[in-house]
């Protein structure tokens, strides 16, 4: 690397400047400590930021009226995903209207880039990136996300309904 | 032989042929469903439309016969338009549920949209509902709504199998296509009609749901299903062989091949093979390398008194094979005890007409033609004495590779087994070969996809095939057994698994990929 020495008598002014930047430190400082309501930064964990609903997140599979997988096993989702961290094993339903539905759904959540072309990919609505980010683990958690999870997990109460409903599709005729 | 003009280009035909026919043999594309070079013509589809010079309208090209000097052409604005709204016809009615559709990927509607549609459809309409997953038969289930009333299926059935079991019911837009009161579609050629169908109204059970098309590969192959030995491609991934398909070969199959030789992808699978040799002695097994268990019989194999050591083989292997394996015994061992294996005695010369034989080996006639060589006339009768009286006490025998075709195959393990030393080739798993109590040896072998060789069918002629992929990558070929026996030295390359044979040099690999390889190389329509 070629290094530039620039001796000229300029650089011997270098002290103003270190006191320049020190005032701007100062004077956040004191701003933060007797302003604390404006302050940016958050406590994390104890305080968290809520970010806009559109957030990329961890992903969440849709659910019908009657609570069953929205998804139609298509696979869609897995030939976009440039990870190929979704793996699918579709199954014949015994209801012809449904005939075809996934008997497992399998996320690798840590080769996920969160990229959202599996939503984008999907074209019943069947799996959405939801809001949530904070999904650490321990040694041993899995990280392997399947129905259960994706579907169904506690903070999703019972599942999120899909806005594409083929009952009401087949009635206007579609 | 009439001239014409195709496209710009002046091509002779045969006299009678149909426009598309010379459009086929130009190797032009033209869209069309209904028309299908093995059936007759029906004209219903509508959308081979050309424009022939002269002429105000476009005409159909399948329905057309050549005439000296016709001026033919598939690509005005004219004919692509007649084509576009052709196409919108055609799917007023269809339901458009590709995702669950088992044909997406490869489904005429979709590649002709491709090509010519691309519109917004102007129908205001509600759809026609017509039934869906409908049970046609053992193999075949219809879904109406899809369906584009072609009518190949039909036709299939009344000029192919000659079954007649599907026919078309109702008028205009409600008609269906169904099975004839009290009758299933179940014939031993049914699964042609799902292939020949250009959308995905028919579908097969076995296969429906189980892989997406694009996630396979494909690779051109024999079928070692009879002796007939249709040319067939197989379809395959990483996860194993999904489905086998005919591909036309004008002097064996023609267009179509039958449900029987449908299933011969199923021994393939790793779940139903030989992984590793086993050697047993009272019941007490052993895993070795299947190579290394092939050598160490080559020690004793050569100690053994010639007189006491036959060979069985069943017809399911390639000539070259058979070469080496019958060279080592006569020439190495300097036994002449090789002995052919039979099986469905009764049914060998049986035909039913269109392709199944009763010999349900690929290659009867190579390997008689290699005992013939060798001047080997030794016959069953010799094997039971033999074994009776005590004098074959080693026997090599090179099993089945299909085993469903060998009805007999319990009955020989017990005849067989009786000899004190038993060495058993064979490719599957075999519950009662693995219950034998005395000396065996199982060995490994590869299956036909996993070689390159020649099958010579019913009428002598030679096919030769390539190899496809690796399976079980230690699995020993029938000549490397035979190499290793005879203390030869030889190199096996364990290839990976599901590595293809017909990689583009630009490919790029990743090995955990399930590659989209149907828009890998599709190409044009
Ligand atoms: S967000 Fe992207 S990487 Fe993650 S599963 Fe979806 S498509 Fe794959
Ligand atoms: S989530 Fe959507 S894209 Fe993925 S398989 Fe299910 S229906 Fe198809
Ligand atoms: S037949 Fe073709 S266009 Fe129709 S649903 Fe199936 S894949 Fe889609
Ligand atoms: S089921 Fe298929 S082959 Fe038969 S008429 Fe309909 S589209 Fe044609
Ligand atoms: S192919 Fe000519 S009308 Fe169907």
């Amino acid at each position: 690397m070629s290094v530039v020495q620039n001796n000229s008598e300029k650089n011997k002014w270098y002290l103003v400047g270190i006191l320049g930047g020190m005032g701007i430190t100062m004077r956040h400082l004191l701003k933060n400590l007797f302003n604390k309501k404006q302050m940016e930064t958050l406590n994390y964990p104890e305080e968290k930021y809520e970010y806009s609903p559109r957030f990329k997140g961890n992903h969440v599979l849709t659910v019908k009226k009657d609570g069953a997988l929205r998804c139609t096993a298509c696979m869609l989702c897995a030939t976009n995903c440039p990870a190929e961290c979704i793996k699918i094993t579709a199954a014949e339903h015994s209801d012809p209207r449904v005939e075809k539905y996934p008997i497992s759904y399998e996320i690798d959540i840590l080769r996920c880039v969160f990229c959202g072309f599996c939503e984008e990919a999907c074209p019943v609505d069947a799996i959405r990136m939801g809001p949530e980010w904070q999904t650490p683990g321990v040694n041993g958690t899995n990280f392997i996300y399947d129905i259960n999870k994706l579907a169904y997990r506690p903070n999703l109460k019972g599942g999120i309904q899909t806005h594409v409903d083929d009952e009401e599709r087949h009635k206007s005729g579609i | 032989m009439p001239k014409c003009t195709i496209n710009g280009k002046e091509v002779e035909v045969k006299a009678g042929s149909t426009i598309i026919e010379a459009m086929y043999q130009e190797k032009e594309s033209i869209a069309h469903y209904c028309y299908h070079p093995g059936l007759s013509v029906a004209g219903v589809c509508r959308l081979c439309m050309v424009e022939i010079e002269g002429n105000p309208r476009v005409q159909i090209a399948c329905n057309t016969v050549v005439t000296e000097g016709m001026k033919v052409n598939n690509t005005s604005a004219k004919v692509k338009d007649a084509v576009k709204w052709g196409l919108d016809f055609h799917l007023i009615n269809h339901p458009l549920d590709c995702p669950i559709c088992d044909q997406a990927g490869e489904c005429g509607l979709q590649d002709q949209y491709m090509e010519f549609g691309k519109y917004d459809p102007e129908m205001a309409e509600r759809k026609q509902k017509k039934h869906k997953v409908v049970d046609l038969g053992p193999t075949v289930v219809l879904d109406s709504e899809r369906c584009i009333l072609c009518s190949r299926c039909v036709r299939f059935t009344d000029e192919v199998s000659k079954t007649h079991e599907l026919g078309l019911f109702n008028r205009g837009d409600r008609t269906e296509i169904g099975t004839v009161e009290g009758k299933q579609l179940d014939n031993k050629y049914s699964l042609n009609t799902v292939d020949i169908c250009p959308v995905g109204a028919l579908t097969s059970k076995d296969f429906r749901f189980r892989q997406r098309v694009w996630y396979l590969k494909d690779a051109e192959t024999i079928c070692p299903g009879c002796s007939t030995g249709c040319s067939t491609k197989v379809y395959f991934n990483k996860e194993g062989m999904f489905r086998v398909k005919p591909v036309y070969n004008e002097s064996v199959n023609g267009h179509w091949m039958c449900d029987e030789g449908r299933a011969t992808y199923k021994f393939i699978n790793r779940e139903h093979r030989l992984l590793k040799a086993k050697k047993g002695k009272s019941g007490q097994w052993s895993e070795v390398a299947p190579g290394a268990a092939a050598k160490e019989l080559s020690g004793i194999l050569k100690g053994t008194n010639a007189d006491s050591l036959g060979l069985v083989l069943t017809a399911q292997y390639s000539v070259e094979e058979y070469e080496a394996i019958v060279s080592t015994f006569v020439n190495t061992f300097k036994s002449k005890k090789v002995f052919f294996w039979v099986n469905n005695k009764e049914s060998f010369e049986s035909f039913d007409g269109l392709l199944l034989r009763g010999d349900k080996n690929p290659n009867t006639k190579g390997l008689l033609k290699i005992l013939d060589k060798y001047g080997l006339t030794a016959t069953w009768g010799d094997l039971k004495s033999g074994i009776e009286k005590g004098e074959l006490k080693t026997l090599v025998v090179a099993g089945p590779e299909n085993q469903a075709v060998f009805p007999d195959l319990g009955e020989k393990i017990t005849e067989l087994s009786k000899v004190p030393k038993l060495i058993w080739l064979q490719a599957g798993k075999n519950e009662q070969l693995e219950a034998l109590t005395g000396d065996v040896t199982l060995i490994p072998l590869k299956t036909y996809v996993e070689k390159d060789g020649t099958f010579v069918n019913h009428q002598g002629l030679e096919q030769k095939f390539k190899r496809v992929t690796t399976v079980v990558s230690e699995a020993l070929t029938l000549d490397q057994a035979a190499q290793l026996m005879s203390g030869q030295e030889i190199k096996i390359t364990t290839a990976d698994t599901f590595i293809e044979s017909n990689r583009r040099p630009d490919e790029v690999m990743l090995e955990h990929r399930k590659k989209n390889e149907f828009v890998f190389k599709r190409g044009t329509l």
